[in-house]
């Protein structure tokens, strides 16, 4: 573990981070939407994680904890709402959800 | 002092129509129609109650008044002065003292504008008496306007004025556009806007001078020894000062409303219902330059100074303009009654500027004393034009002539009005723009002869409606009985309520065309104090 | 010994301080049984909540004037994060008293016990919120807070326009909060601390980098940013504000815009802009970094964005979610200058703007009911139909105007006096040209309530008036919006000493 620069971490981070908010901005059917909410929790919680280690400091550890939890509360709740809308218009592509318009 | 309630006669005349109008707002409008005509017959009653009251205790106000007293930058020499901690915290951690003060009192500027107030109001509520949709919202409207112009017209503290001066807009707003014409949102939201639109300035420069005295009270705002030296207002004829001016400037320009800013005026004044018109020809148009005095000139003499030529031009335009315009409604207008005198307002109000900008006691005291003229002429001629229209149901002045055999009295009281709003020798008019001729012609000679032309320009418009209206051939259908439905309306003379509202003001009119030494007396005192003040402070910057 | 003995006497001793979160936490539990164990009595869990929030209320008093930190610096307690779970306390409970007399709530038979559970737990997140000094619990108060709005956004679910805005929240929400999360890993990566105190030592330490603590910021203002709503995170507020019930858009428009204000103030003053005075080289460097030209853009663009789209709307909701958006520039105006002043004006713009903007949302619930409908079209001639909820609409529009003599107008005149106690003309001078553009449509409001009337034989033109208690909670809001704006002085001094503790 050691043996691996952090910058690389950090990179593979990023990269997942970027990779998590394009998906949310760019895909239109919200389960993968809310599966690249996932990827970017997950690669907040690498660099956390790799942070920590390598700082030596348990803090940005338990800190990772807590994303989990709140990523478990948020996707119940996001797909429970999905549920919701699909009962209704039986759709889950997130633009053709549109009675509100800006 | 004479107190009532161990309040002083200032603030029962400022708050009184407050008392009115919760009165009115508890008395039930009525389930069926004999019930309605009672309680709108009551609301009646109650606003001519309010406004007599009114109008008894500035009379008491003029007649009391001590004419040695000065005023305007010295608080000890103000008259009926009440004041009273309003918000007054003292050892706050972050902003240190905070004082706002009620603060009201009067001099000689402010002694004719709470008289022509308390007159205009009194009697436009005469103009009022055929108003019956809604008439309960419109009578409490209507005395909370009053509340908000005769505010402005003695608070004493700045942020007490500025309250005074943004509450009569909401009323207005409602009174044009609730009981107001065809065109009525428009000009109701229009006249909104621009006031907003200029007074959003004014409390800028109210915080930037708060900032540098440390209070909201006027005569601390005028005492430069007071202004902190970290203020951005401090050091006379800087930058900032010219700006502040510039922007405070605007906002009671717009009021005035003087050129370029008086587009919302012949909206407003088409759209309002007659006594709306009255109110706001007579008393709102004078809060402007009511404003100027009180608070721009004193405030910033080194930037008046500094303006004082473009102020002159602009007072100037006006009248020209103003005049253009008037006179151009025979040749493009619709040849709108209402529109024409509104014209006319923004040429008179121009004579005011000019008379203002000019500095010399004969021009200050003409633009004081045609500002309360222009209040009671222009009242007049609106008053004048709702006669008509309660008849014709319409104000083109195409749709008239040969009125002059038909409504003697109404022609004898109207060729009155016109020929004191041209200015004819004898009556009151004539004397203010003498004076602001006069006063204009010893600092700008050659805009007092530009300005001439506004008098002959004024003359043959305000002729060619006479002669319009009253001579020539009666139209057919003025002669029958009325009917709507035909197009054909009675023609009857002035009744007892139109008598009862224009009468006062031809005999004001006259007298003080007589005698105008009334009313100079009472304000000569402060307006030479203020040039002189004006003229020595905005000098020393100069220097 | 020593380190779990410390430990433990840290927590007893903090614990007493934490006594009004308890309280919100038994509350939120003992609502939620009690509703299930009464299935008859709809109301209980409102009940139950509203009684639990008062006593909190009782509670928190014994908090003022503390100032303390707890549970090892995880949160604090001091007069600026009392006043705002004062702000909090007040909202909640009027909300959930106008809940009560929602329509569009009980239709269709509809279980409540949760919807007045899940607003005593956004209470709890904005407790926390407020008190937050450390990322974690940053972090977490936040989350506390969207999740149950989400779920509340949408509750009544059936209704289509209100899961719809229930999925743009929750997508726009997390994605923000996903920034705002990655954001303060950099931050703790170049400090190697997540305490807000410790990370401002470490920067002026100096031996930090810099580039991630300046990215690592403005990621995190991403997420608080969109708390308050501001330009350009604002896209999901008129969605949802529209969306969601009435009651739930006035409870976001205020509560949660103000605990979003009350973190970011909290966490720029401590993180960034102390001290002044400092000449310690890299602060410099970080005081060059102008955040304070960031913010003013951030405010000019709010107020503006949300002054001029709602211009052209049609729907009254839509309207006011606009305008909640333009008064959060109104409010940045302030956190521009970020001095002690400006937080104050601050503090006492959102009791105005609690009291006079809940009024305009309650009075637009009131109509709701009645009329079944917040297009703005359906308000013509409301001023005849049912004058006195129309005037009282009226007060409170001329309130959000800032026009005096109402609470408006001394909120406004408050913040231009702190921004331009700094010297920020051009930024005050923007300001006050928007509130006169907000002129325009708020009059559309009541233009269309009084200016314009329908004809007598609609079969529409009924007369109507709202029920007592609803009203006089209305007249209520209007007396204290006029109250106010005549007489502040206590709400003023209140303010001033809750914003103290910034040196």
């Amino acid at each position: 573990m050691n043996n691996i620069p952090l910058e690389y971490y950090i990179a593979l981070s990023g990269i997942l981070f970027t990779i998590g908010t394009l998906g949310v901005i760019l895909r239109r059917n919200a389960i993968i939407v809310f599966m690249s909410l996932e990827i970017m929790l997950n690669s907040v919680n690498l660099a956390f994680i790799s942070f920590a280690r390598y700082l030596g400091d348990t803090s940005g550890e338990i800190f990772v904890f807590f994303v989990m939890a709140v990523a478990a509360a948020e996707s119940a709740i996001g797909l429970a709402i999905i549920l919701a809308l699909f009962r209704k218009k039986q759709t889950i592509y997130v633009d053709e959800v549109n009675v509100l318009k800006h | 002092m004479f107190t009532f309630l161990g309040l002083g006669p200032l603030t029962w005349i400022t708050f009184l129509p407050i008392l009115g109008m919760i009165i009115i707002l508890l008395i039930p409008s009525g389930e069926d129609d004999l019930a309605k005509a009672k309680s709108q017959n009551l609301y009646r009653w109650i606003t001519v109650g309010v406004t007599f009251i009114q109008l008894v205790i500035s009379i008491f106000l003029v007649l009391n008044f001590n004419l040695k007293f000065a005023g305007v930058n010295d608080p000890n020499s103000m008259q009926f002065v009440e004041r009273a901690n309003w918000i007054y915290l003292s050892g706050l951690p972050l902003l240190g003292n905070l004082k706002i003060q009620y603060f009201i009192g009067i001099d000689g500027i402010s002694a004719p504008m709470v008289l022509l107030t308390t007159i205009v109001s009194f009697l436009a509520t005469f103009a009022s008496w055929n108003i019956k949709k809604s008439a309960k919202g419109y009578f409490s409207m209507y005395l909370l306007l009053v509340t908000g112009m005769m505010g402005v017209f003695v608070a004493l503290d700045f942020f007490l004025f500025y309250v005074f001066w943004e509450l009569m807009l909401l009323p207005m707003y409602f009174l044009i556009g609730i009981w107001g014409g065809a065109n009525k949102e428009y000009a109701a939201i229009k006249f909104f806007l621009y006031t907003l639109f200029g007074s959003v300035f004014m409390l800028l420069v109210m915080i930037a001078l708060y900032f540098a005295v440390g209070s909201f009270n006027m005569f601390d705002m005028m005492d430069f020894a007071k202004y902190s030296h970290s203020s951005i207002l401090y050091g006379m004829g800087s930058n900032w000062r010219l700006i502040a001016f510039a922007a405070l400037f605007v906002g009671f320009a717009i009021k005035v409303p003087s050129v370029p800013f008086h587009t919302w005026l012949p909206d407003a004044h088409v759209e309002a219902p007659t006594p709306i018109s009255v109110i706001l020809a007579g008393v709102l148009l004078k809060m402007g330059t009511y404003g100027m005095l009180r608070i721009a000139w004193p405030m910033f003499p080194d930037a008046v100074m500094y303006f004082q030529n473009w102020i002159a031009v602009i007072g100037l335009v006006s009248i020209v303009y103003g005049a253009l315009c008037a006179l151009g409604q025979f040749k493009f207008g619709k040849r709108d009654f209402k529109k024409l005198i509104a014209y006319s307002s923004v040429s008179h109000m121009g004579y005011v500027v000019l008379g203002m900008a000019s500095m010399t006691t004969e021009g200050m005291v003409g633009a004081i004393f045609q500002m309360f003229n222009h209040g009671t002429i222009t009242a007049m001629l609106f008053m004048i034009v709702g006669v008509i229209y309660d008849r014709a149901h319409t104000r083109g002045l195409d749709d008239f002539g040969g009125l002059a055999n038909k409504m003697p009295v109404y022609t004898g009281i109207m060729t009155i009005a016109f020929f004191g709003a041209i200015g004819l020798p004898g009556l009151s008019g004539f004397v203010s723009e003498a004076m602001v001729f006069l006063g204009t012609f010893k600092t700008y000679p050659i805009y007092a002869m530009i300005a001439g032309s506004g008098i002959i320009l004024g003359a043959s418009y305000m002729l060619w409606a006479l002669q319009k209206v009253f001579f020539g051939k009666l139209p057919e259908r003025w002669s029958g009985p009325w009917d709507p439905t035909h197009k054909i309306y009675k023609t009857d003379d002035v009744n007892l309520v139109e008598k009862v509202a224009l009468v006062p003001l031809v005999i004001i009119i006259i007298y003080l065309g007589i005698n105008p030494n009334a009313m100079i007396g009472l304000m000569s005192n402060s307006v030479n104090h203020l040039i002189e003040f004006v003229k020595l402070s905005g000098q020393v910057a100069h220097l | 010994m020593t380190i779990t003995q410390s430990y433990l006497n840290n927590l007893m001793a903090s614990v007493g301080y934490f006594a009004p979160e308890i309280a919100i936490v038994v509350t939120f539990i003992v609502a939620i049984l009690f509703d299930l164990m009464f299935k008859k009595s709809k109301n209980i869990a409102a009940y139950i909540s509203i009684i639990g929030l008062i006593i909190t209320g009782f509670i928190l008093s014994g908090n003022i004037g503390i100032s303390k930190s707890l549970f090892d610096g995880l949160i604090v307690v001091d007069p600026y994060s009392t006043f705002f779970k004062f702000l909090f306390l007040i909202t909640t409970i009027l909300i959930m008293v106008m809940s009560l007399s929602y329509k569009e709530l009980y239709d269709n038979n509809r279980k409540v016990g949760e919807y007045y559970s899940m607003l005593v737990g956004i209470t709890f997140g904005m407790f926390l919120l407020a008190s937050a000094v450390n990322l974690i619990t940053i972090y977490l108060s936040i989350e506390i807070l969207s999740l149950s709005s989400y779920v509340l956004a949408g509750y009544t679910k059936e209704i289509r326009r209100a899961s719809e805005a229930s999925l743009k929240y929750v997508i726009y929400g997390s994605l923000s909060s996903g920034i705002m999360v990655y954001g303060m890993s950099l931050l703790y990566g170049a400090t190697m601390t997540l305490d807000v105190a410790k990370i401002n030592v470490a920067i002026l330490s100096g031996h930090v980098e810099l580039f991630p603590i300046i990215i690592g910021g403005l990621m995190i203002l991403v997420g608080f940013g969109y708390k308050m709503s501001a330009v350009p995170f604002h896209y999901w507020t008129p969605d949802v504000y529209e969306g969601a019930p009435i009651t739930i858009t006035s409870y976001l428009s205020v509560a949660s815009k103000a605990a979003g204000f009350a973190v970011f103030i909290r966490f720029f003053k401590d993180l960034y802009l102390l001290p002044a005075t400092s000449d310690i080289n890299i602060w410099n460097t970080i005081s060059n970094f102008h955040w304070q030209t960031i913010v003013a853009v951030l405010s000019v663009l709010t107020m503006t964005v949300g002054n001029f789209v709602a211009l052209w709307q049609e729907n009254v909701k839509r309207l006011l979610a606009y305008s909640s958006i333009a008064h959060a520039g109104y409010i940045l105006m302030a956190v521009v200058v970020m001095t002690n002043v400006g937080i104050t004006s601050i503090l006492l713009y959102f009791v105005f703007y609690m009291i006079m903007n809940l009024g305009a949302f309650f009075v637009a619930q009131l109509f709701a009911n009645k009329i079944g409908s917040d297009d703005l079209k359906d308000y013509i001639g409301l001023g005849y139909r049912s004058p006195v909820l129309a005037v009282l609409m009226t007060v409170f529009l001329i309130s959000l105007t800032g026009l005096p003599p109402t609470a408006g107008f001394i909120g406004k005149f408050y913040i231009f006096t702190a921004v331009l106690d700094k010297g920020f003309v051009w930024l005050a001078v923007i300001g006050v040209l928007n509130s006169v553009v907000s002129l325009f449509y708020y009059a559309k409001i009541f233009r269309n309530m009084f200016l314009r009337s329908v004809a007598d034989d609609t079969k529409n033109n009924f007369k109507f008036s709202a029920p007592a208690f609803p009203l006089s909670i209305a007249y209520v809001l209007a007396f204290a919006t006029i109250l106010f704006g005549l007489y502040f002085s206590p709400i003023l001094n209140w303010a001033e000493n809750s914003v103290t503790m910034f040196k």
